[in-house]
């Protein structure tokens, strides 16, 4: 592995300072999972490594149900899915978290180092979006907040400025009859880099049965993770039928820019975008209080 | 009277626990890449990663003025530059033509992209893997040939000049009259199948330590399957006499077939000869995967006639294997495949024609299974195919034309007596038939799950095949005064983490009559044993009971006549077997036979085109459990291999490029993969050439794991699936037809 300085910043803003005059050749660690990879493999090179783990704001993790939930940058998944209130609140997040990795990468690994690698395959992403998340991000010039649909912009790059670095990841406080979900398709059970992926959410009228509001978002379709907003405007006003989800499914495969790699040919990934985003909207329906006839 | 030297003790049939087991859960045990030695160098070796070139010059100059740096080897330092377990057709190192110490006809020449360029030794790891950078060599590439067709086609270059037309081997049978049994036939089912290639993916990655020993030796430790081969190997390419070259298996993270051929051995004696200090290496992952050889993907064409009750008249079958540019075991695999490619069936009218052929993919050779599997899977898709087109049960169709005792092989000759798959098939559907409790089908219930069963069996040969010499040695050394107070068992056998070593004892125990602590086994070392022959082809637990029996058995003779210690050597001798015919097949091919059958229950999500197995069944004849708990450790590791075969690996090359090269890419079962219910089904009926009856029985549970797979997705979705790995995407595309 290449050799570099290795720095345990304690504050926020000395890891600022750090990135600002480092630029490029700074980055930030915080579980190391994807950059320690990078680093080994020479993918990456850098002259610092800025370890944020030290930072208490970072590791903050707070749910209220009023004013929703708040990821630090460097709380590992284990935590979130550890916490039987957050659990309860975000299913549609818990799918995500629990599948990254195996059971060890999920003690490392954070939703915010999964962010800013802007992997166009992250798993936490498109359930993120689909969750309406958002990112709080703090340069010198102070903060700025990010809808998380725009944070990436391409393979392994993000609106991330010189010297900015990402503080948490915020989700709205959970809606009455709403519900979200993620599904991924890997060719074994566990332990693989995701040939398609899927975030839903949904929020139903109090009847539950007619859609007020919907969001669909796609890993591994496209070069960052894909919102799709058409896909759930769709739905908006219609009630609740397996011809409105296809409907959707539809939409969303349209969206998709899949290429052909080793994990799978594009016709194989479009045809397992419409597959998943069906099947991720059954389930965000029922979680968000859809009973079927 | 005198008391018995020998007490009745049961240890033979029981589970004891594994003599290494402790030494690995807390790891003490030394595995090739612990070992360290005062004054170590580290190397590294230079990979060609170009699958067709002309060498012409190595400059290591630059390299080798990097302080740190110890030496610089290429093959033009090798007295004798090639290497081959059956042929010495590759070379150590690939060096410009003219300019080694002994030139050979191939060398000169990169032929495949894990070929060895030059190793690098120097102070720390990391100088050699910085100098090894440092080193310029000048390419002229050639045609790059990554299929069989197209190494086959009249204007293909010849890749190696041993292999005219790229044809490495072929054989050929032919039994009765193939075309008077075709015509009596009422059904004929004719296919084209194809399997791919396959990485062994043990555990631990190619390393090794080589030194010079307190006798003067070279000495290398490493993880292989066969000590004496491995020293046989090392001296050749050394130019030195048998007894100046040693080598050493400490603990082995797994081998399957994988360590049979020369990685690291021979460079690393290299390095120790020539710089008299102990060197040592440690492969990554993606230089393991480039760096050893792989299962040979294979190619066949199928023909199989029956009369309507079911009676085979007659079989054909064209096989051809991918060998990559040399032979490493690929003439021995094909002879395999081409025996076992009609099945373990009676056919009175057979004519096979098999082939090997060069490629510049990465090199094929020994993979548990050793060509049975691919055979298997033509033979058992063809005969499950036959049944759906009889209307009759699969299994009714086999018990009609299983081999038994006395049956004619398709070589010829009868079957080695003790053929015992009737009842293997018989206790396989037994064991099936009784219902077990599966978890559910998770996710949602609905038309998009589909369940189906699939049966399968086969035989391969236990022990080597086709007139190869075979025989394995043991000495036995008993201590004591009045009695045998403790015994001293030397065997060469390599435990490659199957637990062999176990067994030796036990076979020990039960032979001397001594509780297992009172015997220590001084093993795997070629300065201390004989012979063993390899940890290969499911016969280390059948040769060595023998040896160790024989061995046992005369050390108490010489016991009996006051000899102290008492010290017996033996070497254990089966019947010889025969090599084929060239023109008919005619052989008495193998000693004996392992018999296998496997059930599997599998849902299919049709949406998703993924498959899983929720339970599979597998009967395996041992003869005797030697310790039932690593047969069952054999089933289950074996069954999950397969499957990664049948379903996920897919070893992908491009242009003789691997693309897979890392674990990320090259998916293998993990945990959430394997069957949720593996009924391993110990059937012993006694080997009548088995010491105690013990059969060899390691690659059986590999088998027809495939083939049962394949006739389940039939009998869930009515579709055949005649390629391997039936991955999600390969499946969904068959479902949508």
């Amino acid at each position: 592995m290449q050799a570099f300085e290795y720095i345990p910043a304690t504050t926020v803003k000395e890891a600022i300072a750090i990135l600002a005059r480092e630029g490029e050749q700074a980055r930030v660690l915080s579980g190391g999972t994807d950059l320690i990879v990078q680093l080994r493999e020479g993918r990456r090179k850098v002259r610092a490594v800025i370890d944020i783990k030290q930072i208490p704001e970072v590791n903050e993790l707070s749910y209220d149900p009023a004013t929703g939930l708040q990821i630090g940058a460097a709380v590992p998944c284990y935590r979130i899915y550890g916490s039987p209130a957050i659990a309860a609140a975000y299913p549609g997040l818990i799918d995500a978290v629990s599948l990254i990795g195996g059971v060890q990468i999920q003690g490392r690994a954070t939703l915010g180092g999964n962010l800013c690698n802007s992997s166009p395959a992250a798993d936490s992403i498109p359930a993120l979006i689909a969750h309406q998340a958002s990112a709080l991000v703090m340069g010198e010039n102070g903060e700025r907040r990010i809808p998380i649909e725009e944070f990436c912009i391409a393979p392994g790059r993000t609106q991330l400025q010189r010297g900015e670095i990402l503080l948490s990841i915020h989700i709205p406080p959970v809606s009455p009859y709403s519900g979200g979900a993620y599904l991924r398709f890997i060719p074994r059970n566990e332990m693989d880099i995701a040939v398609v992926g899927v975030g839903a959410w949904v929020a139903l009228d109090q009847s539950g049965t007619t859609i007020t509001a919907a969001r669909i978002a796609l890993g591994a379709v496209a070069p960052t993770p894909l919102y799709v907003p058409e896909s759930g405007a769709g739905l908006i006003g219609k009630l609740v039928s397996s011809e409105t989800v296809a409907e959707a499914a539809t939409i969303a495969q349209a969206a998709a820019r899949p290429i052909t790699d080793m994990r799978g040919s594009a016709q194989q990934r479009s045809h397992l975008v419409g597959v998943l985003t069906r099947r991720a909207l059954h389930i965000a329906l029922k979680r968000a209080g859809y009973k079927s006839a | 009277m005198t008391p018995p030297i020998i007490q009745a003790i049961m240890t033979v049939g029981t589970s004891l626990p594994r003599i290494d087991a402790l030494s690995k859960v807390t790891g003490e045990a030394h595995y090739p890449g612990d070992l360290v030695m005062p004054g170590m160098a580290h190397a590294k070796v230079l990979f060609a990663r170009r699958p067709h070139a002309r060498v012409i010059s190595i400059d290591a100059s630059a390299a080798r003025a990097m302080p740190g740096v110890l030496a610089v080897f290429t093959g033009a330092d090798l007295p004798v530059n090639e290497y081959g377990l059956v042929l010495f057709d590759a070379p150590v190192m690939v060096a410009p033509a003219a300019s080694a110490a002994t030139e050979t006809s191939f060398d000169g020449v990169v032929r495949h992209e894990g070929e060895k360029i030059a190793l690098i030794v120097a102070e720390t790891e990391k100088i050699a893997a910085r100098a090894r950078d440092l080193i310029t060599v000048i390419y002229e590439d050639m045609p790059v040939i990554a299929s069989i067709h197209d190494a086959v086609k009249p204007d293909a270059m010849q890749i190696h000049p041993h292999y005219a037309g790229n044809l490495m081997h072929e054989y050929r049978i032919r039994r009765g009259d193939i075309d008077a049994g075709f015509a009596g036939a009422d059904v004929i089912i004719e296919d084209t199948y194809f399997t791919g290639a396959q990485e062994h993916a043990y555990l631990q990655p190619e390393a090794g330590l080589a030194y010079v020993d307190e006798a003067g030796r070279i000495t290398v430790q490493v993880a292989g399957q066969w000590v004496h081969e491995d020293q046989e190997q090392i001296a050749h390419a050394l130019g030195l006499p048998k007894d100046q070259v040693r080598v050493i298996y400490p603990s082995i993270g797994g081998a399957f077939g994988g360590r049979e051929d020369m990685s690291v051995q021979i460079v690393l004696a290299l390095a120790a000869w020539k710089l008299n200090r102990p060197v040592k290496i440690i492969w990554t992952r993606e230089e393991s995967i480039i760096g050893h050889h792989k299962r040979h993907p294979m190619w066949a064409h199928a023909r199989l006639g029956a009369r309507r009750d079911g009676t085979l008249v007659a079989a054909e079958v064209t096989l051809i294997a991918d060998a990559g540019p040399y032979a490493y075991t690929t003439t021995k695999v094909l002879g395999n495949a081409t025996v076992m490619c009609v099945g373990p069936y009676v056919v009175p009218n057979v004519a096979i024609n098999s082939r090997a052929v060069v490629t510049n993919n990465i090199p094929s050779g020994a993979f548990r299974g050793f060509g049975a599997p691919q055979a298997l899977f033509v033979a058992e898709t063809q005969m499950n195919k036959l049944a759906a087109a009889l209307g009759v049960d699969a299994v009714a169709l086999r018990l009609k034309n299983l081999l038994r005792d006395g049956s004619i092989t398709v070589n010829n000759t009868p079957i080695p007596p003790g053929c015992t798959i009737t009842d293997v098939v018989q206790k396989c559907v037994a064991a099936a038939a009784v219902a077990v409790s599966a978890p559910a089908i998770s996710g949602q219930a609905g038309s998009r799950f589909v369940t189906g069963r699939g049966f399968a069996c086969g035989h391969k040969n236990i022990g080597f095949s086709f007139g190869a010499p075979e025989n394995c040695a043991a000495t036995v050394e008993l201590h004591g005064k009045t009695t045998v107070e403790r015994a001293v068992v030397y065997h060469a056998g390599a435990d490659c983490g199957q637990g062999a070593h176990t067994v030796f004892l036990q076979v020990a125990a039960e032979t001397l009559g001594l509780p297992i602590e009172k015997i220590t086994l001084v093993a795997s070392d070629t300065a201390t044993s004989g012979s063993s022959g390899s940890a290969s082809a499911s016969r280390l637990t059948f040769m060595a009971s023998h040896s160790i029996v024989g061995a046992a058995r005369a050390a108490l003779d010489k016991w009996r006549e006051g000899e102290r210690p008492a010290v017996a050597h033996f070497v254990y001798r089966p019947r010889a077997t025969t090599p084929m015919d060239p023109i008919t097949g005619e052989a008495d091919p193998n000693i004996t036979y392992g018999y296998v059958a496997q059930s599997a229950d599998i849902v299919i999500d049709r949406e998703t085109g993924q498959f899983h197995v929720r339970r599979l069944v597998c009967a395996d004849d041992v003869g005797r459990a030697v310790n039932p708990q690593q047969v069952v450790g054999q089933i289950e590791g074996g069954v999950v291999q397969a499957l990664g075969w049948t379903g996920l690996e897919n070893f992908a090359q491009r242009n003789g490029k691997v693309l897979s090269q890392h674990f990320s890419t090259y998916l293998i079962p993990s945990v959430f993969d394997v069957p949720d219910v593996v009924d391993s089904v110990l059937v012993e009926n006694p080997d009548p050439h088995g010491a105690m009856g013990i059969r060899g029985m390691a690659e059986m549970p590999f088998l027809v794991v495939a083939p049962a797979v394949v006739a389940a997705i039939h009998d869930a979705t009515g579709v055949w699936i005649n390629e391997l790995p039936i991955t999600p995407e390969r499946l969904r595309a068959a479902l949508q037809k």
